[in-house]
C-alpha cells in the first residue's frame, strides 16, 4: 500500500511537470522554455516546429523562432560578425513578413529587425579595413535589407551616402600608400565615389576626390615617365594624360562651384589648368586662391 | 594631391632630351660636358636637373646651368629660353651667334624670330616647331625624323 502511494505520488509529480505539453505543439513548448529563460531547450523545440507541417506555416512559428535565435545570439555570438544564429534570425524575420497578413505581429518583429540591423551596421562599420571591406559591403547590404524589411522611416539614402563616402575615404587613403598604383583598384574607389554622386551629385567630398584620382592618375604617369621615351609614344602619353585631366575638371569645378574646400579645390584647378597647358585659366585661379588667402590674414 | 611633379615641365625635359638624340653638334661639342642652359625663371630648370641624375648624352656628362641674365650666357649646347626672357631673343642670338647651340623658347612666334625650336600649345598638348634654317646656321645637323616629329617646319 505504502509503495503503490509513493509511485502515485511520482506519477502526480512527472504529470504535473510535463503534463502541460500534452498535445501541445513545439510553439508552446519553445514558448515555455523561453520565459523560462532557457535558450537551449527554447531552440531544440522551435526547431521541431520549424520542421512540423502543422506548424511551419504558422506566423508565431516564424516570430518566436526569430525572437529565440536573436536572443541565442545575443547570448552566444555576439562577438561573432558571421553569427549563423543571427543569420537564421533573419531568415525568420524575412518568413514571418510572408506569413502574418494579419499583422499580429508586426510591431515587436519591426523593433526586432531593426536591432539585428544595428548589429549589421556596427559589424560593417567594424569591418572598415582594407583586409575586410568586402565584408563590410555584406554587413551594410544586410543591414539596408533588414531596414528596408522593417519599413524604417530612416533615410537609407544618406546611410549609402555615408557608408560609401567611408569605405571610399578607408580604400584610397590605403591607394595613397601605394607607389604604383593598380588601376583596378582606382577604379574601384573611382565607382563608389560615383555611387555617391548618382544619390547626391552636389556631394563635396565625393566630387573632390574623384577630380584627385583622375589627376593624380595622370600625374603618376607624367612622374614615371623615362626621358628615354621616344616622341611618338610621348604623344600618345599627352593623349592619354590630357584625357585625365579633362575628366578631372568637371568635378573640380563642381567642387569650385558649391565652395567646397575652397583652398585645396583651387589648388587642384590650378593643376589641372596647368596640366592642360592653360595658363591664362590657371593665372585665374591662382589670383582667386591669392584673393582667399589674403581674406584670411 | 599628387605636388611633386610640374607635369609641363617633365614633358618638356623628356622633349629637349630628345632633342639631343635627334640634332648633330660639330666634333668639338662632342666632348667634355653637355651643357644645357637657362635663362630665366622655369620650374624646368629643376627637372633639368633632376634629369642630369640618371641621364648622359652619347657618353657626355648633361650639366644644367641657369642664367638670370644676358651677361651671364656662356658656351652652351641648348639654350632654353625662358618665357619672362623671350623679349631679349634678339640680344640671345647675337651674343651666340658663334656658337653651336640650339635655341629652345617657349613663345607663340619665336621660331621666326631666331628659336631653332618653339614649344606651342596645341589642343592642351605640348608640341614644338622647328626653324630647320635656324637650327643649322649653328652647323648643326637635324635629323630628318625631328622633321617629321615637328608640329611645323620653317
Amino acid at each position: 500500500m505504502r509503495r503503490f502511494y509513493i509511485l502515485s505520488i511520482f506519477i502526480l509529480i512527472a504529470t504535473i511537470g510535463y503534463g502541460q505539453f500534452i498535445g501541445k505543439d513545439g510553439v508552446s513548448k519553445a514558448l515555455f522554455y523561453l520565459q523560462k529563460n532557457e535558450l537551449d531547450s527554447a531552440k531544440k523545440y522551435i526547431d521541431e516546429a520549424e520542421k512540423d507541417e502543422t506548424t511551419n506555416t504558422l506566423p508565431k512559428t516564424w516570430y518566436y523562432r526569430a525572437l529565440i535565435y536573436k536572443d541565442a545570439y545575443k547570448l552566444y555570438e555576439k562577438e561573432d560578425k558571421n553569427s549563423p544564429l543571427r543569420a537564421t534570425a533573419v531568415v525568420a524575420l524575412n518568413k514571418l513578413t510572408g506569413l502574418d497578413k494579419e499583422n499580429e505581429f508586426t510591431e515587436s518583429a519591426q523593433k526586432m529587425m531593426t536591432y539585428l540591423a544595428s548589429t549589421y551596421y556596427n559589424d560593417a562599420a567594424r569591418s572598415l579595413n582594407p583586409a575586410t571591406y568586402k565584408n563590410a559591403i555584406e554587413y551594410y547590404n544586410k543591414y539596408k535589407e533588414l531596414m528596408s524589411l522593417a519599413k524604417s522611416q530612416s533615410d537609407l539614402k544618406q546611410q549609402d551616402v555615408k557608408f560609401n563616402l567611408a569605405l571610399a575615404s578607408m580604400l584610397n587613403q590605403n591607394l595613397e600608400k601605394e607607389t604604383k598604383k593598380d588601376s583596378l583598384k582606382v577604379l574601384e574607389v573611382k565607382n563608389i565615389y560615383q555611387s555617391v554622386l548618382d544619390i547626391d551629385s552636389n556631394n563635396g567630398s565625393a566630387n573632390y576626390s574623384i577630380g584627385i584620382l583622375y589627376y593624380n592618375e595622370s600625374a603618376d604617369i607624367i612622374n614615371n615617365m623615362d626621358y628615354d621615351m621616344d616622341l611618338e609614344q610621348l604623344d600618345k602619353y599627352q593623349d592619354i594624360c590630357t584625357d585625365l585631366f579633362l575628366k578631372a575638371l568637371p568635378y573640380m569645378l563642381k567642387c569650385h562651384e558649391i565652395k567646397y574646400n575652397l583652398n585645396e579645390t583651387l589648388i587642384g584647378l590650378i593643376n589641372i589648368y596647368h596640366g592642360l597647358n592653360d595658363p591664362e585659366k590657371e593665372e585665374q585661379y591662382k589670383n582667386e586662391l591669392k584673393a582667399l588667402e589674403l581674406e584670411k590674414k | 594631391m599628387n605636388n611633386t611633379i610640374d607635369t609641363n615641365a617633365k614633358i618638356k625635359a623628356v622633349f629637349i632630351y630628345n632633342f639631343t638624340k635627334y640634332i648633330e653638334w660639330p666634333a668639338p661639342y662632342k666632348e667634355g660636358d653637355f651643357t644645357i642652359g637657362v635663362i630665366g625663371e622655369t620650374s624646368l630648370y629643376s627637372e633639368l636637373i633632376k634629369m642630369t641624375e640618371t641621364k648622359k648624352v652619347a657618353n657626355q656628362t648633361l650639366d644644367v646651368k641657369k642664367y638670370n641674365s644676358l651677361a651671364e650666357v656662356s658656351k652652351c649646347h641648348i639654350l632654353y629660353v625662358c618665357k619672362d626672357k623671350s623679349d631679349q631673343l634678339s640680344e640671345i642670338v647675337k651674343k651666340i651667334k658663334n656658337n653651336s647651340t640650339l635655341i629652345v623658347t617657349e613663345e607663340n612666334g619665336l621660331a621666326d624670330k631666331g628659336a631653332g625650336i618653339n614649344f606651342i600649345i596645341k589642343e592642351n598638348r605640348q608640341k614644338f616647331e622647328l626653324n630647320k634654317g635656324n637650327v643649322e646656321k649653328y652647323k648643326l645637323k637635324v635629323s630628318s625624323n625631328l622633321e617629321a616629329l615637328a608640329f611645323t617646319v620653317k
